[in-house]
């Protein structure tokens, strides 16, 4: 990818919080700085809290950072190990136009795509409607498309395509044209960007950066590396997101300052 | 998006690799692709290790590599020692030695080899006797204690962000221990190693062109720390130490 895009971007993976590493990420500013320096237009966040520890706490305390953060938007977290929990988050928040999908982990409430339990939280979301960002790591994400295939009103998203996984990916994009792929993941193999940049159709890839916990550098340095039409930066950069949530990208415009040079400085 | 600055060239890549890879062995990994990885992303010098010495034998590997970089002057050449047979390691530490090589690449968790085996013990002893700069792959909360207190000088090529305490917790005690950029990918993960124990334990590592290139150019170009800084992690004291004259 040329490295002077200068279009929209919108961030499909996101978050909010802090996390039990050894970094300096939690505030809300810190999303606000990666987004004026990437200029990024809109981010789509969950509140970590909410992903690692307690799903409906976490999304309230999220719900009250919006009203100054115009560019902030939220994944309600759902723990699949409590679905009408979920349901009642997802019901209340997504009645919001600062809501607009469903966010799923497995690692932490330590249910797999596979488990019946996700099978429940499935069917709660496709009652919904929902679009969803799901965890996957490894051949899980065969799954995840086997789980959207049976509920024609669920549309998800791969979260780190697959990461070590990226062949199952890859097919799973191939079972059901409701799963899209964001490829945000410390695994920078070359090979991992290139097959699915080459195999994947490009109306199904989004950008994600998975920040505040990594860099928006690794998502974007990973696209730079594969060889993109402008039209397909513009619709894996934004025009995939926009119509996926139903987004535009000026509407975070009063948060945005990217536009100035003087927002991007080395120190 | 924004428009990356203009920050000069990277000096030395740690981790470049050449020859083939099994695991994804439709990826190029000529020397011709490495070169032209390396220059497009302005990183103007690179220790280089052929792949072949990792996977399957480390004397024909080492001679691999000696032949490619006698035909680049930016590349200084790396020897590896097969973990899974270090008899050899002696001598071919030694002709490495001979060759002016100063940097010995260990694979230990890409061969199998537990790190309290025999095998490491002897070669880092190799290595330390020799004053060798130490390359390796591994878990760093893992693998640790076989290079302290040694006054080794070693780089630990997969430090991960959501491990950094970890390694500042050693650096602090290990004035040689180092870690590629690599994998240090939160918005602060440079920075706070710099500011922990300073930019002389961090060094700008890529693993090109395995992987891509871009996300660590990237994160360190864009790193907030000072023109200092930044260029003792893009060669510096690493330079001084592993590049063949």
């Amino acid at each position: 990818m040329s490295p002077d895009y200068d279009g929209p971007i919108i961030d499909v993976h996101g978050h909010w919080g802090p996390w039990f590493f050894a970094m300096d990420i939690g505030s809300v500013e810190e999303n606000e700085r990666l987004l004026d320096y990437y200029g990024i237009d809109l981010q789509i966040v969950s509140a970590s809290e909410a992903v690692v520890y307690d799903a409906p706490g976490g999304n309230a305390r999220l719900d009250a950072v919006f009203a100054e953060h115009p560019r902030l938007r939220g994944y309600v977290v759902v723990n699949p190990n409590t679905p009408e929990v979920g349901r009642a988050d997802a019901e209340r928040f997504l009645a919001s136009d600062r809501w607009v999908g469903v966010k799923i982990h497995t690692t932490y409430p330590g249910r797999s795509i596979a488990s019946p339990q996700m099978r429940d939280t499935f069917d709660m979301l496709e009652a919904l409607h929902a679009v969803v960002l799901v965890h996957t790591w490894g051949p899980d994400v065969l799954d995840l498309a086997a789980l959207v295939a049976d509920r024609p009103h669920v549309t998800a998203i791969a979260a780190h395509a697959g990461a070590t996984s990226w062949d199952g990916a890859i097919e799973a994009a191939g079972l059901t044209d409701r799963l899209y792929l964001e490829l945000s993941c410390s695994i920078t193999d070359l090979a991992r960007v290139l097959r699915i940049t080459e195999q994947v159709d490009h109306r199904r890839l989004l950008l994600g950066t998975d920040a505040t916990l990594i860099d928006p550098a690794v998502a974007i340095g990973l696209y730079q590396s594969a060889d993109l039409s402008a039209e397909s930066r513009e619709l894996i950069f934004w025009r995939n997101a926009a119509e996926l949530f139903g987004l535009d990208p000026r509407a975070g415009e009063n948060g945005r300052d990217h536009r100035n040079p003087s927002a991007v400085k080395e120190q | 998006m924004y428009r990356p600055l203009p920050t000069g060239p990277i000096a030395l890549d740690c981790d470049v690799l050449v020859g083939t890879w099994p695991a994804q062995a439709d990826i190029d990994l000529s020397p011709e692709k490495a070169a032209a990885t390396l220059a497009e992303a302005d990183v103007t010098g690179a220790l280089v290790c052929s792949a072949r010495g990792a996977w399957f034998d480390d004397v024909d590997g080492l001679a691999e590599t000696l032949s490619l970089a006698a035909d680049r002057p930016a590349w200084s050449p790396v020897v590896t020692v097969n973990l899974r047979n270090a008899l050899r390691a002696e001598e071919l530490l030694a002709t490495a030695s001979n060759a002016g090589v100063r940097t010995l690449r260990l694979f230990g968790a890409l061969q199998g080899v537990p790190i309290a085996s025999p095998a490491y013990r002897h070669t880092i002893t190799l290595a330390a006797a020799a004053g060798i700069t130490i390359l390796t792959d591994g878990d760093v909360r893992e693998i640790w204690p076989a290079f302290a207190g040694q006054g080794l000088r070693v780089v630990f090529l997969d430090v991960h962000a959501y491990h950094l305490a970890d390694f500042i917790l050693l650096a602090r005690e290990e004035p040689g221990f180092v870690s590629s950029t690599r994998l240090l990918n939160a918005p602060d993960s440079i920075e706070r190693l710099v500011g922990e124990v300073g930019a002389q334990h961090a060094a700008f590592g890529s693993r090109a062109p395995l992987h891509a290139i871009a996300p660590s150019t990237l994160r360190l170009r864009h790193a907030r720390i000072s023109a200092e800084d930044r260029a003792t992690i893009g060669g510096g004291w690493l330079t001084d130490t592993t590049v063949t004259p």
